[in-house]
């Protein structure tokens, strides 16, 4: 009897999980990275995607001279895969939204316990701030 | 018989709500640049042609190869971007795009009077640059492009029982002139998986 019941229970927690798989990571003790962090502030309107997608980190870097570039970090705090998307807006010091020719909603996926960046480039020198958002799908 | 016509108004009444103001297969305007755009396995889509572009650009721009040039805005001619895939598409799409994130940025402008096969984009201005020269009875001036940018797109279809999947590749080089050495190049993939034919959102 008592086996029977281990079995039901080890097949419905096995059921219960279904397919997820999460992903194993390994990187450097101590990085040697130095990052440039942005100070950022969240407004979360879907509060089921902001449990399951976390955003670890924001920073920043110049490229060509004078392009900004923003990295931010996602980590998927379920085990199994979500996929949504993400679009990133830039925004001129007088505030006006640039207009961006190869903008546009992105899809990824990150798998269980995934991190994993999202990047992109204003293509103008006028983009000093962003603006990311994310969508489930 | 009022019983039954108000149980008839409330059932048109609900019938009204569930569907909205909605009515089904008419058209529409979508977000060329959002997330409702329809997704095709057998061609490339004009969010592929938006991403391809993007992730194409950000490398571009992260290379640094652009402040290598003696002077900016450097020129640029756009050279063959071969089309290797099952489909007749306009390069443009892809191009175009790039053209006008590079002039956005203030790294690059765009010679539209030099083209491949000599097959130039703006026959117009290359002759009355011509004419122009010609009447001030100088030699006409033209102005070499200091990079070039070459490519060629992709396709890879494979099936699994009665999925299939498509896979795009955009390829892209830019080339010095002056030495002919491609001093930035790269890839970008775009799969996409589905039952035959199928489209979805």
């Amino acid at each position: 009897m008592k086996l029977l019941l281990a079995t039901s229970a080890a097949a419905l927690a096995l059921l219960g999980s279904g397919c997820a798989t999460s992903v194993n990571t390994v990187s450097r003790s101590e990085p040697q990275a130095t990052p440039s962090y942005v100070a950022d502030q969240r407004v979360i309107t879907d509060s089921s995607l902001g449990r399951k997608v976390a955003i670890v980190s924001v920073n920043e870097a110049k490229v060509s001279g004078d392009l900004l570039k923003i990295q931010v970090t996602l980590e998927n705090r379920s085990t199994k895969p979500q996929a949504f998307t993400y679009k990133f807006d830039w925004i001129a010091t007088d505030g006006m939204e640039l207009s961006a020719p190869t903008g546009g909603w992105k899809q990824i996926q990150l798998e269980g316990r995934e991190t994993r960046a999202v990047a992109a480039v204003a293509t103008s020198p006028k983009a000093v701030d962003f603006r990311l958002k994310l969508r489930e799908n | 018989m009022k019983l039954k016509f108000a149980t008839a108004l409330s059932a048109a009444a609900l019938a009204l709500l569930a569907t909205g103001c909605a009515t089904k297969n008419d058209a529409k305007y979508v977000d060329s640049q959002g997330p409702n755009t329809i997704v095709s396995l057998n061609s490339i889509n004009i969010q592929d042609w938006n991403n391809a572009a993007d992730k194409l650009v950000a490398s571009l721009l992260e290379s640094n190869v652009l402040e290598r040039a003696p002077s900016l805005p450097a020129v640029m001619a756009v050279s063959r971007i071969r089309n290797n895939t099952q489909q007749q598409v306009d390069t443009d799409a892809l191009t175009k795009k790039i053209r006008v994130a590079l002039n956005k940025s203030g790294k690059i402008v765009t010679t539209t009077t030099l083209g491949a096969d000599g097959k130039v984009e703006d026959a117009v201005a290359a002759d009355a640059g011509a004419m122009q020269s010609f009447m001030a009875g100088e030699k006409q001036k033209t102005t070499l492009p200091y990079y070039t940018l070459s490519g060629k797109l992709l396709e890879d279809r494979v099936r699994s029982g009665s999925t299939q999947q498509t896979t795009y590749t955009f390829q892209l080089s830019l080339t010095t002139v002056k030495d002919g050495l491609a001093v930035w190049e790269d890839e970008t993939q775009i799969t996409k998986q589905g039952q035959r034919s199928s489209v979805g959102w």
